[in-house]
């Protein structure tokens, strides 16, 4: 095992981490803070994947400006789905069963629906960093996954910044304490909850314009995702950012490691090894109280 | 009913099954029969663990493909009986639901429903790299022609059909008996309120591992003869999405609280998706299952059962009585008319470049989306309902006249469209009926109904 290759393999791992935190960060939103066990999350990431693949086909527009684009209906998208199961399921207490078979519902439609649209063939974008390569010594730093590693990195931050100082994010974190003591201070958690939401799908569009820039994508590939996504969260402590990125930075260099060492193909079995491990043996997570 | 009679009256209905398939002497019937059966059991067995305990599980396929590969495996090293082939699947399966049971159960509910998707994935990253049963390329599993059993000889086909009968029946039974024992009190306990459960001394943990342990095997039992059937078995046929989610779609729509559910469910969706599959493209017909998945756990949270239920404590509370029954075989003709409806619609749009085709296509889904809303506004007592299943049966009487004069020379076509014919009108005569009518018109019954079906907000 020689050094350099180590050292590539856990650069590489790093990037595919920083990826990794925006996949995920929906998810601890939503999963985390609002206890809505949203299992389509990586179907909205493939959805997001498909626009910046059309508008970059049609108009030649960069992935990530789009993403950033389509995030007001993303966001919309996310508010509308937390009505409908508020109205169908959590109201009436229901969200244990029929909340995940609406939610897997949603997951399947996606997929088909872009299978019938799109077919399963791999798609692809163009962008002039795709193919461009930093290096610094002996260390590769492919731009396909710098950049979005590090505007995924700035998305984090703004989300804790808006979390943890205006009132909305405050709210947002609290409502996954109190419900009652929220009501108390004049806010209505469900509509605080409908705000959660829909940030939470919104950041899908941003993590599915990185998905299709370090890679080719088909309709099928959210399922593999399932498995990292939750992984990632349960063992960041599922409210916990921070935790969601070291998480995230670990799972990334651990299945970097595997695919360098052992061949690709035995790449998504980590995540779930990782997640059962977790499960048994810290289920709070790493950062968890 | 004691479990043994129902046994072996579900046993003789069985038998009758085969012998009217044996009639038809095709082949195909048996083909069509061992999908719809395997359905069953699948969905029986997603049921023991979901709509008992309230446990969700998403993995059905890797259950079901342990199952497939197990055979695969033995088949390569030493081949064994169909019957002993189910076991061993079985026991694989039912050893994996317990690891797996044993290691998120003791969390949260939600995380043994995430555990079970991942498996899917990290149990096909297995197959695919393991050489042995094939790997990516897939697995031939030759079928014999024909097997010997004492003095008869019957067609494997035909033999894979009877022992998945067999399975299907053990699996009702295996269901009902739970349903009725104190290990289904425990399960529903622990499906209402885990914690209160907890608190009156039933052993949680250890009946939700009997629940996946069951579950699993089961799926795994389903799975077993399915190389031979199928004869060319492949990790994405075996780990497939139908899998997945008609196992959950099938009891969801059916009716998840008593076995009677997922057997209608699968029966009915499976009947359908034969059909479907055959009419038009196979992802159209599961984007068909995820809508109707859908639409159920949003709309009809109890399923078909659940709502037939409902309707007869409401319109026959002294037990069904003629007028209720012929309700009810009306909403579920409208039901399977209603689906019909959207493949026929679905097939002629996506065939259709002439303009005819297309104007057909969309009337079909008028009339489907007409009948499926008679189907849910007849048995949940909507006073708008028998207007709009009088609309659906109306249109549909001049649908089949038109379909009758296009094309008189298939008998079959004749015959299918005349009998839509004759099941309109009677719909039409009985919609309009005094008893009927009476039935939908007092607001006061309509609205106790919704406020019961949709419960009470917190």
């Amino acid at each position: 095992m020689s050094m350099d290759l180590l050292f590539n393999a856990v650069i590489a791992g790093l990037l595919l981490g920083g990826f990794y935190v925006a996949v995920t960060v929906g998810v601890s939103i939503s999963f985390g803070i609002l206890d809505i066990v949203n299992i389509a999350h990586p179907a909205f990431i493939i959805l997001g994947s498909y626009i910046a693949y059309i508008v970059n086909q049609r108009l030649g527009l960069d992935p990530i400006v789009t993403s950033i684009l389509v995030l007001p209906i993303f966001y919309a998208l996310g508010a509308l789905i937390y009505e409908v199961y508020y109205h169908s399921f959590e109201k009436r207490g229901q969200e244990a069963l029929r909340g995940l078979a609406f939610f897997f519902g949603l997951l399947f439609i996606t997929e088909v629906l872009l299978i019938l649209v799109f077919g399963v063939d791999y798609r692809y974008v163009q962008a002039p960093y795709i193919e461009k390569t930093l290096r610094l010594g002996f260390v590769d730093l492919p731009l396909r996954m710098l950049v979005p590693c590090v505007v995924s990195l700035l998305m984090l931050a703004a989300l804790q910044l808006f979390l943890s100082r205006t009132f909305t994010g405050r709210a947002i974190m609290a409502v996954s304490q109190d419900q009652l003591a929220l009501q108390l201070m004049a806010v209505n958690p469900i509509r605080i909850k409908r705000i959660a939401f829909g940030i939470s799908i919104a950041t899908a569009a941003m993590a599915g314009a990185f998905l299709i820039v370090i890679g080719p994508v088909e309709p099928s590939v959210g399922r593999e995702y399932i498995g990292r996504v939750f992984a990632i969260c349960v063992l960041g402590g599922l409210q916990s950012l921070p935790g969601t990125v070291i998480a995230a930075m670990l799972l990334g260099v651990i299945e970097n490691i595997t695919s360098t060492f052992y061949g690709p193909s035995w790449a998504p079995a980590v995540a779930f090894g990782f997640l059962l491990l977790t499960l048994a043996f810290r289920p709070a997570g790493l950062l968890g109280r | 009913m004691r479990s043994i009679v129902f046994f072996f009256v579900a046993l003789a209905v069985g038998a009758a099954a085969f012998a009217a398939a044996l009639i038809f002497n095709n082949e195909y019937v048996f083909f069509a029969g061992y999908t719809v059966l395997h359905f069953v059991v699948l969905a029986t067995a997603w049921n023991i663990l979901g709509g008992y305990c309230g446990y969700v599980n998403f993995g059905s396929a890797a259950f079901f493909a342990l199952g497939a590969y197990s055979t695969v495996f033995l088949h390569k090293t030493y081949p064994l009986p169909i019957p002993l082939l189910i076991i061993v699947g079985g026991l694989v399966s039912g050893m994996v639901g317990l690891g797996t049971g044993y290691l998120t159960l003791r969390l949260r509910g939600a995380f043994f429903a995430i555990a079970t998707l991942a498996l899917a994935v990290v149990l096909q990253t297995l197959v695919v790299n393991w050489d042995y049963v094939g790997g990516a390329r897939g697995a031939y599993v030759i079928r014999p022609n024909s097997i010997a059993i004492g003095p008869w000889t019957i067609s494997y086909m035909q033999y894979l059909f009877a022992s998945m009968m067999v399975l299907a029946v053990i699996a009702l039974t295996t269901a009902r008996l739970i349903e009725r024992s104190r290990l289904g009190y425990g399960f529903a306990a622990i499906r209402d309120d885990e914690l209160a459960a907890e608190a009156c001394g039933v052993p949680t943990l250890r009946l939700k591992l009997i629940a996946t342990t069951l579950s699993g095997a089961f799926m795994g039992m389903a799975g077993a003869p399915f190389p031979y059937y199928i004869g060319y078995l492949q990790p994405s046929s075996a780990f497939g999405l139908e899998y997945a989610v008609n196992s959950i779609a099938m009891p969801m729509i059916g009716g998840t609280t008593s076995w009677v559910g997922p057997l209608v469910g699968a029966l009915l969706l499976a009947t359908l998706q034969q059909i479907a599959t055959v009419t038009i493209s196979s992802h159209l017909n599961l984007l068909i299952v995820g809508l109707l998945l859908v639409g159920f756990v949003i709309a009809a949270p109890n399923g078909i059962v659940g709502l037939v239920r409902e309707f007869l404590r409401v319109a026959a509370p002294s037990g069904p009585d003629k007028r209720s029954v012929a309700v009810i075989l009306l909403a579920i003709y409208a039901f399977l008319s209603g689906i019909f409806g959207i493949v026929l619609g679905l097939a002629a749009l996506m065939s259709g470049r002439s303009g005819l085709l297309l104007a057909v296509g969309i009337l079909a889904l008028v009339l489907a989306v007409l009948y499926l809303a008679s189907f849910y506004g007849l048995l949940t007592m909507q006073p708008w309902s028998p207007a709009v299943a009088l609309a659906a049966f109306g249109l549909s009487l001049p649908l089949a006249a038109a379909s009758i004069a296009m094309d008189h020379s298939s008998l079959r076509n004749t015959v299918l469209e005349g009998a839509t014919v004759v099941i309109a009108l009677f719909a039409v005569w009985m919609l309009r009926r005094q008893d009927v009518t009476a039935l939908y018109r007092s607001n006061a019954i309509a609205d106790l109904v919704i406020a019961r079906t949709q419960g009470a907000a917190p």
